[in-house]
């Protein structure tokens, strides 16, 4: 080995050691986070080296973290990281533009005991309702930047949709709960969720989507779409009640008015091998044009030609491929037109034909 | 283009080339920024498109690469990407719009190159540093456009170099005028 090599060794080594003596130096988090929450705090306290507020408080027995703020230059954020029975690593900056709240407690206020008061709680009640055990609970504020405090999100393995979360104030008093139901938050009285009484719902049973196999058969909508109109049509078993056809090489995406129900909508997606899908049911939107149209108020025989012919109505895009083709009611519910947008190298182009096949306009984009 | 021309058109853009160049791939102290030899580029890009240049935006990337998007004097209505990568020139790369500029707005919203002091960058770049109270901070990129919207014509109707800075606690943005004078201060 060369004297060299032999002096890089060297100072790799002692690099390496310094990094040891480092660690050593660190604070070590306890084994045991939740069962020994001053240790921890003192850890952190001792990691951070100055004056802070909180921010946010991760806690759980596998992993803690917080959000600090330096008191004395509100504009510095730093995130700390503990592993239980490992020395805590040197805080991490955090960028201020990327701290979107700043509601926030002194160091000293941080109560451990409660976020470990809290997570017990929360994991009763998860057991006794039929939620999953939760990891860990946070100290923060919402979303909205409200409700500061000690924060558990219960979920479950029996209902993706359920959602309930248990809130307490930041010294493990107070706990509201409120659960997800229709799209908005709805209360949930504790002491019921305690006692076992505010069960997980069970979910909602879902629709196998009805599905038709396709024929084998490779298809390029754009070359026509008559024959797959007429397969839907046997399908839905009524004539088709259009409110929007979706048009490209590989899918056909067709938008019909059930006939039992004209306030409803269904999306039919009919795939390049022929195979018919009944993607998704919505009810109709108010102020929307909700006029139904028929395979015979647009062009449907003339749409393959109307379709190759667009590109040359955009002499400038002489390059230009049809991208997707569309049929619906032009302007404030008028009659069925049909708009191609075209594409090439350098953008994009649109032209449309009215219910009779006649040009109204064609233009780059 | 014959020779004399390109030269020409490289004395007329003047010594500010020069300085840029100059700066090319310096990695001064607490400039970390290693800029790109404009120069070379433009002597590059001129002996392939010829002059005039209009600009309808240049780009320079934190890695020192450069993309400038020109109208092309063939074809007015078209806008083409140049792109330069440590001393390789790739191009004419076509620009897809969403929605396409007309000419008018085309013709209003390029800049001439000749108009542009690079020279100014560097100091342009001490001084965002200065504003945005982080010396240290580096380039996330150094753009110059026009500020009207792409073409649409609106109230920052004038080039604006936009030099965009960020360090591990901030990010920020300073934008400046042809002249170098700082338009606008963006700190997080």
């Amino acid at each position: 080995m060369s004297t060299r090599t032999e002096l890089h060794y060297a100072f790799a080594l002692a690099a390496l050691c310094a990094l040891d003596v480092a660690a050593a130096d660190a604070p070590v988090a306890p084994a045991h986070p939740l069962d020994a929450p001053a240790a921890l705090k003192a850890a952190f306290a001792e990691r951070i080296g100055h004056p802070v507020n909180v921010l946010s408080f991760g806690f759980g027995e596998h992993y803690a973290q917080a959000l600090v703020q330096n008191a004395a230059a509100p504009d510095e954020f730093d995130e700390y990281e503990a592993v239980p029975g490992r020395p805590l690593e040197p805080g991490r900056p955090k960028k201020a533009g990327e701290v979107d709240c700043r509601k926030k407690i002194a160091f000293a206020a941080l109560d451990l005991d409660a976020g470990a008061r809290a997570l017990a709680q929360a994991r009763a009640a998860a057991a006794a309702n039929g939620y999953k055990t939760p990891d860990n609970v946070t100290l923060g504020a919402d979303v909205f930047c409200n409700d500061f405090g000690w924060r558990a999100i219960l979920t479950s393995d029996a209902n993706d949709d359920a959602m309930l979360q248990i809130v307490w104030a930041p010294d493990g008093t107070s706990p509201k709960a409120q659960e997800l139901h229709d799209g908005g938050w709805r209360k949930v009285d504790v002491a019921k969720l305690l006692a076992g009484s505010a069960k997980v719902a069970p979910a909602a049973p879902k629709a196998e989507p009805k599905t038709v196999a396709g024929d084998g058969r490779k298809r390029d909508f754009r070359r026509g779409i008559d024959a797959d109109l007429a397969r839907l049509e046997a399908e839905v078993g009524a004539p088709l009640g259009f409110k929007h056809i979706g048009i490209d090489r590989t899918q056909l995406s067709v938008d019909v008015f059930q006939s039992a129900n004209r306030k409803r909508v269904s999306t039919w997606l009919v795939g390049d091998d022929g195979a018919i899908k009944l993607w998704r049911e919505d009810d109709t939107i108010p102020f929307d044009c909700n006029k139904p149209f028929a395979a015979g108020d647009f062009p449907l025989a003339q749409l393959p030609d109307l379709v190759a012919d667009a590109p040359s109505r955009i002499p400038p895009m002489p390059q230009a491929q049809v991208k997707d083709v569309a049929v619906y009611r032009s302007g404030l519910c008028g009659r069925p037109h049909v708009y191609i947008k075209l594409e090439d190298e350098r953008g994009y182009g649109n032209v449309e034909y009215d219910e009779r096949g006649r040009l109204v306009s064609a233009q780059i984009q | 283009m014959a020779k004399t021309a390109v030269a020409k058109i490289l004395l007329a853009l003047g010594a500010s080339l020069m300085l840029a160049g100059a700066v090319a791939g310096a990695e001064a102290p607490g400039t970390d920024y290693g800029w790109p030899n404009l120069t070379d580029f433009l002597k590059q890009l001129i002996a392939k498109v010829g002059a005039p240049v209009k600009v309808y935006k240049l780009a320079m990337d934190r890695d020192g690469k450069v993309d400038l998007w020109i109208q092309d004097q063939a074809h007015p209505d078209l806008v083409d990407s140049w792109e330069y990568d440590h001393g390789a020139i790739e191009g004419p790369i076509p620009v897809k719009f969403d929605h396409y500029p007309s000419i008018a707005a085309l013709d209003h919203h390029v800049i001439e190159l000749t108009t542009i002091d690079f020279p100014r960058l560097p100091a342009m770049l001490a001084t965002a540093r200065t504003k945005l109270g982080q010396p240290d901070a580096r380039v996330v990129f150094i753009e110059l456009e026009r500020g009207d919207s792409s073409g649409f014509i609106s109230v920052t109707d004038t080039p604006i170099w936009t030099i965009a800075l960020d360090s591990p606690r901030h990010d920020g943005r300073v934008e400046f005028d042809l002249q170098g004078r700082v338009l606008d201060v963006d700190k997080d």
